[in-house]
């Protein structure tokens, strides 16, 4: 018996502590240098922070780059086929241009309409103007089974702060979460953790999109007496101050979808290469 | 002879370069696209193997910044993934030390613990010192199928190290 306990013991230890070979440093050092980073990132001291920052942009260029073949790889028999196909693309293209440029005119006559609404309705926060955008490439889409968030090249130098939205053909996608000097991480709207304010309906109804980790985010806190309806649009509300009230972001699949209270959103979060991100202001509510 | 050699180093780099890869690249062995609940780890599995197989190959070293790494590319607070590949090489290498002669299921039965262990660890720490939350569900899918897939990893690297790599380490 004492044998055997001797025995345990010195594998324990030896496992901990063995170095030789390729084996540099031994786990149980390793062990606590990994605790001592993890403690000194948790609490968030401004040096740390700093240099996470620096890391982090290195490590996403590096990433890019490496990920550069499994990027390309997928996309070789796509850009084939479209060669292919190139003639009568085209011909479908501008049959839709020609569609859009009669669409035009009804679209100039609205968005007068709607600018001279919004001026009626004192919305400070609503800010179309291209100098408050940033166009952002995506560099790393991880696939996470448990976090959803991108990452992009744009970061605090180009005036990129937390909690600020994101858009992909003016459609919400998720807002900033970290952000680095040259980069940022973004919380997609599908991830767990990501709670946004949004209306919905002819009576403007309240309520939270909750993302659910799935490619379906749900939404919570009806009202009891809601009557649940497909294919009815969901657009931000800005009750928060961060997002801009009108953002359009999924239609309501009730009763098509797999779970409950389900909306598909308009932007496959799946599908992101370039972003928009929109730098308002917070809109700090004045008592 | 100088040109086997260099050969042999390279295969010997191979699932160091794999381990790297797949903490900085975009690939990852999430595949919900194909089956809805579909994810492992593989990172574990390659730590494990070969930390229990050929140690020369991988170093604790390389293990611990390929963690962090991670952690940097996925968003974690840092060290929480290199605390858990350590505690997987741990696993391992006790395992190692106690056994001469290990098979495919007595190296499952070992690896269902040390992934257990590493998953509490990582899962527990980041619930508690982090605002990250977490699908529970998602987890227990993620540790099932990285243990469902160990053997048929286990049976590739085998082939791997047999062939490319050369006999177990003394």
């Amino acid at each position: 018996m004492a044998v055997s306990r001797d025995d345990f013991s010195i594998a324990f230890r030896s496992a901990l502590l063995q170095r030789g070979g390729a084996q540099k440093f031994s786990i149980l050092s390793l062990t606590i240098l990994a605790i001592f980073i993890f403690f000194l990132d948790i609490y968030d001291f401004t040096f740390v922070k700093k240099t996470r920052s620096i890391i982090n942009d290195i490590v996403f260029r590096v990433s890019y780059i490496t990920s550069s073949p499994s990027r390309f790889i997928p996309n070789l028999g796509e850009s084939i086929n479209s060669h292919l196909f190139l003639k009568k693309e085209n011909e479908e293209l501008q049959q839709v241009i020609e569609k859009y440029k009669s669409l035009d005119l009804n679209l100039e006559y609205l968005t007068n309409e709607n600018r001279n609404l919004r001026k009626i309705l004192d919305a400070e926060n609503i800010i179309n103007d291209k100098k408050h955008i940033v166009l952002a490439k995506v560099l790393i889409d991880r696939n996470s089974p448990f976090l959803k968030s991108i990452i992009i090249n744009k970061g605090t130098q180009s005036g990129i702060k937390k909690g600020m939205p994101v858009t992909q053909d003016s459609y919400l996608i998720g807002r900033i979460v970290e952000t680095n000097y040259l980069s940022s991480r973004i919380l997609l709207l599908t991830d767990l953790n990501s709670r946004i304010p949004v209306t919905l309906g002819a009576n403007s109804i309240q309520a939270i999109l909750t993302g659910s980790g799935s490619q379906y985010p749900k939404l919570e806190y009806l009202p009891e007496e809601y009557e649940a309806k497909d294919g009815v649009t969901i657009f931000a509300s800005g009750k928060d101050g961060f997002f801009t009230p009108g953002t359009p972001i999924g239609i309501t699949t009730f009763n098509t979808g797999k779970y409950t209270n389900q909306v598909k959103l308009f932007v496959d979060p799946n599908q992101l290469s370039f972003v928009t991100v929109n730098i308002i202001r917070q809109n700090k509510e004045k008592f | 002879m100088a040109k086997f050699n260099l050969l042999n180093k390279i295969f010997n780099t191979g699932p160091l370069l794999l381990l790297y890869y797949l903490s900085i690249s975009e690939i990852d062995t999430n595949l919900e696209k194909v089956f809805e609940i579909f994810t492992f780890n593989l990172p574990i599995i390659i730590i494990y193997f070969w930390i229990l197989k050929r140690p020369s190959v991988l170093g604790t070293g390389h293990i611990f910044v390929a963690g962090l790494i991670n952690d940097v590319v996925m968003g974690y607070p840092l060290g929480i993934s290199s605390l858990s590949y350590l505690v997987v090489c741990f696993f391992s290498n006790y395992v190692r030390n106690k056994s001469v002669n290990t098979t495919i299921a007595s190296d499952w039965i070992t690896f269902f613990v040390a992934l257990i262990f590493a998953n509490l660890l990582f899962f527990s720490l980041l619930n508690n010192f982090s605002d990250v939350v977490i699908s529970y569900t998602k987890i227990g899918y993620n540790t099932f199928f990285t243990l469902f897939l160990f053997p048929i990893l286990w049976l590739f690297f085998s082939f791997y190290q047999a062939n490319f790599i050369g006999g177990q380490d003394a």
